[in-house]
């Protein structure tokens, strides 16, 4: 009994022994500093000013009327009024409109042919030619959307004057028997922020933290300073506690920086925010623990401290497709759903998501934090088995 | 000589094989499996029929039509429909009211709703899409079948009920097809992310394994020639790269590409210069290696982000707008739209080739500090 409280004891003061060690290596590693304070620091702050605007407004729309009568001027200026677009000219001819286009002073061209006002005055359908450039996919929809609701506005009101001897309210439904209405869940305003920044937030404290854990594996590698371990390793069972010792700093750290991200951030940009915040701590720390081990089980194919950068920075975006947020989920190939289920930022990124911006309980995402606590223990399993072969080694 | 040495560095270490080589042929492999469909097709929907009548039977049916849209679940409760899109189950819902079809028939204008959740944007906007259509589509057809009992005919009711019609062209890429929206751009980053970080590595790891004096003494002093003839065998790697990128986006996949083949390649060869330049000044700049790619590594992940190939940069705010120009992948993004999606002629777009062309030249201004440091073999530990 007496010599199992010892190896307690003594197993808690190496643990603080090597969580002290580790500490104070990446205090004095500005490249690591880097990576754990100033990245979370001031990324989210630049990646957040870039989206900040949320939405495209006042796309540039330019008009050709041939027909110049007063339907297609109210239509016009219908649009001209909307949010979404900016009538910025109007055109004789298509070549000068495209020429506009060329010069990028318009994104897009709405096309009245000169039959148009004719059309409707003889009850024929009267076409309407929209445009648009295609780089932008936001002004593509910033038209379409416009053009839609004006020309079902119009419609209305051409099919009410058409209609004689009628009260206001017959008339309109005939016109629509059936009304709708659309409802935006979540992210109220489609904006880009709200939608892309959680799940940046998660990716980057995954992405910094594996590479700085490599960053710091591979200068043990350089400087061959596994010796400095070697006080522990008199003692069996070394590697859990250099293991845990070195989980707990980073644990220490990414606690601090987490709520930074999760919790201020969101703030700063004001995006929507109706999490239980108890409950999105206690996912944040398999979170953080599962991307701890997952680094340093990356760590292997690490073996000098500048290759992190080269082999892991590239494989953020990779991660941020194949979590199925910007691409949805339903729509990865099953190969890659499967890979995705290797990398904690795919059960991270949708965890929060579902916690953060659509409200849902802890119960509701089980399945993403069981998959955390499965890949925590396999990831501890091979981070340790990693590190005793590296252990070995250093000792031979 | 330096040049062979150089060749016996890049096919002795594994790291440079993987990461150009490797790395780029991977994202191609992982960009084109995912949106080879172009656009994500059966996205899951969950409606809630209350009514459970012909029409609103009809109405569900419709939308399991839409190539976009899965019908995944019939809930009995609106509860239930929202517990699914907060599992993520569903990126949606259509709500059918009760006694939809009974109000239609007695002329008391119902009211569908539907629901996206704009969490996932992209789900969120192509389900709104389908689920809009859906429901002008459904008065519409309530309002046909009305006139039709009047004894209109089909022509007659559809420009009585539609007077104005909205024909959409949308210029160089008329399916919306997402893979050429994002591939074009995002396959050419990611090379540039590996461009810009493997060639500072390639850079300072002379500093660090101390052989960097060894190189000047080759090259009698020049730093110059020891610039070129250590990116020269980069360069061609890269140029064989991205020559297979857009063989691949243009021929294989046909993606549209209105000025040829041959223009965009000389934009890319233009842009994997302005790249390496690009990571010779930061190197330059600040020549402890680990701080250097840190640099290089925030520089490419936030090119992405200002590109505007997603946001448009004419929406970002003033300052920003002036910054993105100093990103090479804002300008390649720029040239991508000029040649390949809309097809326009070389004076249009010289500016975006001016400033790649500008960005050569920073390797000549920052040459001296990088003799210095090479000659005092500093690698900060």
């Amino acid at each position: 009994m007496k010599r199992f409280f010892k190896q307690i004891k003594e197993g808690i003061s190496d643990l603080l022994i090597v969580w002290y060690d580790e500490l104070r290596s990446i205090l004095s590693d500005a490249a690591v500093m880097l990576l754990f304070f100033a990245a979370p620091l001031l990324y989210p702050l630049i990646y957040g000013f870039v989206y900040n605007q949320e939405v495209a407004k006042e796309a540039k729309l330019v008009v050709v009327d041939l027909c110049n009568s007063p339907e297609s001027r109210e239509f016009r200026r219908l649009c001209d009024a909307t949010r979404d677009v900016n009538v910025v000219a109007t055109c004789t001819n298509m070549e000068e409109a495209r020429e506009m286009l060329r010069r990028k002073e318009a994104y897009g061209i709405l096309k009245f042919p000169s039959e148009f006002s004719k059309c409707l005055a003889s009850k024929e359908k009267a076409n309407i030619q929209l445009y648009s450039d295609m780089s932008s996919l936001l002004y593509y929809k910033c038209f379409l959307l416009t053009a839609t609701e004006v020309s079902l506005k119009m419609n209305k009101d051409i099919q009410i004057c058409r209609m004689e001897n009628a009260t206001e309210r017959e008339a309109e439904v005939t016109i629509t028997p059936l009304d709708y209405e659309e409802v935006a869940f979540y992210n109220t305003q489609s904006g880009f922020d709200s939608f892309l920044l959680p799940a940046f937030l998660i990716l980057l404290i995954q992405q910094t933290l594996i590479i700085g854990i490599c960053v710091l594996s591979g200068d043990t590698y350089d400087r061959k300073r596994f010796h400095r371990m070697t006080p522990i390793l008199r003692h069996k069972r070394g590697t859990f506690r250099i293991v845990f010792g070195k989980a707990l700093c980073y644990l220490m750290i990414y606690l601090i920086s987490s709520f930074y991200l999760l919790f201020i951030v969101p703030q700063i940009f004001s995006l929507p925010q109706i999490g239980n915040p108890l409950h999105i701590i206690s996912f944040l720390l398999p979170y953080i623990v599962a991307c701890t081990f997952f680094g340093m089980t990356l760590s292997i194919f690490i073996k000098e401290k500048e290759a992190p950068y080269v082999l892991l920075v590239f494989l953020s975006l990779i991660f941020l497709f194949i979590s199925g947020v910007s691409w949805p989920g339903s729509a990865v190939p099953p190969f890659w759903k499967y890979v995705s289920y290797l990398i904690p930022s795919t059960f991270g990124i949708h965890g929060f998501l579902k916690l953060n911006s659509t409200g849902a309980k802890l119960s509701d995402i089980s399945f993403e934090y069981i998959s955390l606590l499965i890949q925590i223990v396999i990831y501890f399993i091979s981070a340790c088995l990693i590190y005793r072969h590296r252990i070995k080694q250093e000792c031979v | 000589m330096i040049m062979v040495r150089e060749w016996r560095i890049l096919t002795s270490r594994r790291i440079y094989l993987i990461a150009m080589v490797g790395a780029p042929l991977l994202c191609v492999l992982f960009f084109f499996s995912l949106m080879g469909k172009g656009l994500p097709e059966k996205m899951p929907v969950a409606v809630v029929d209350m009514d459970n009548s012909n029409i609103s039977r009809r109405l569900t049916r419709q939308l399991d039509n839409f190539k976009q849209t899965d019908v995944v679940a019939h809930c009995t409760s609106f509860h239930e429909a929202r517990k699914l899109v907060q599992k993520g189950s569903a990126y949606g819902i259509y709500y059918i009211p009760e006694g939809l079809e009974h109000d239609i028939l007695s002329f008391r204008q119902p009211k569908v709703s539907f629901y996206t959740n704009n969490s996932y944007i992209v789900a969120g906007s192509l389900l709104f899409r389908d689920m809009k259509t859906l429901s002008i589509l459904g008065s519409a057809y309530v309002a046909r079948e009305l006139r039709y009992a009047k004894g209109q005919t089909e022509r007659q009711a559809m420009a009585e009920i539609q007077p104005i019609a909205i024909e959409t062209h949308p210029i160089g890429n008329p399916w919306i097809n997402y893979a050429v929206y994002l591939c074009n751009t995002i396959l050419p980053g990611l090379l540039c992310v590996m461009i810009i970080i493997t060639t500072v590595f390639a850079l300072g790891s002379e500093v660090k394994s101390r052989r960097s004096n060894e190189l000047l003494r080759i090259a009698k002093d020049d730093i110059m020639t020891v610039m070129i003839g250590k990116l020269l065998p980069h360069t061609l790697i890269y140029f064989l790269i991205i020559t297979f990128i857009e063989v691949m986006l243009y021929s294989y996949m046909h993606f549209p590409c209105q000025n040829g083949l041959g223009s965009m390649l000389i934009v890319s060869y233009l842009f994997v210069l302005a790249c390496e330049s690009i990571a010779v000044f930061f190197y330059a700049l600040i020549p402890i290696l680990r701080i250097a790619l840190s640099l290089s590594a925030f520089f490419c992940m936030l090119s992405f982000s200002i590109s505007g190939f997603t946001f448009p940069v004419t929406e970002m705010h003033p300052i920003l707008q002036t910054w993105a120009n100093v990103f090479p992948l804002r300008h390649f993004f720029l040239l991508y739209v000029d040649n390949a999606l809309n097809g326009i002629s070389f004076c249009y777009s010289w500016v975006s080739y001016l400033a790649l062309v500008l960005f050569m030249f920073l390797p000549l201004l920052s040459s001296w500090r990088l003799k210095t440091v090479y000659k005092y073999d500093v690698y900060d530990i």
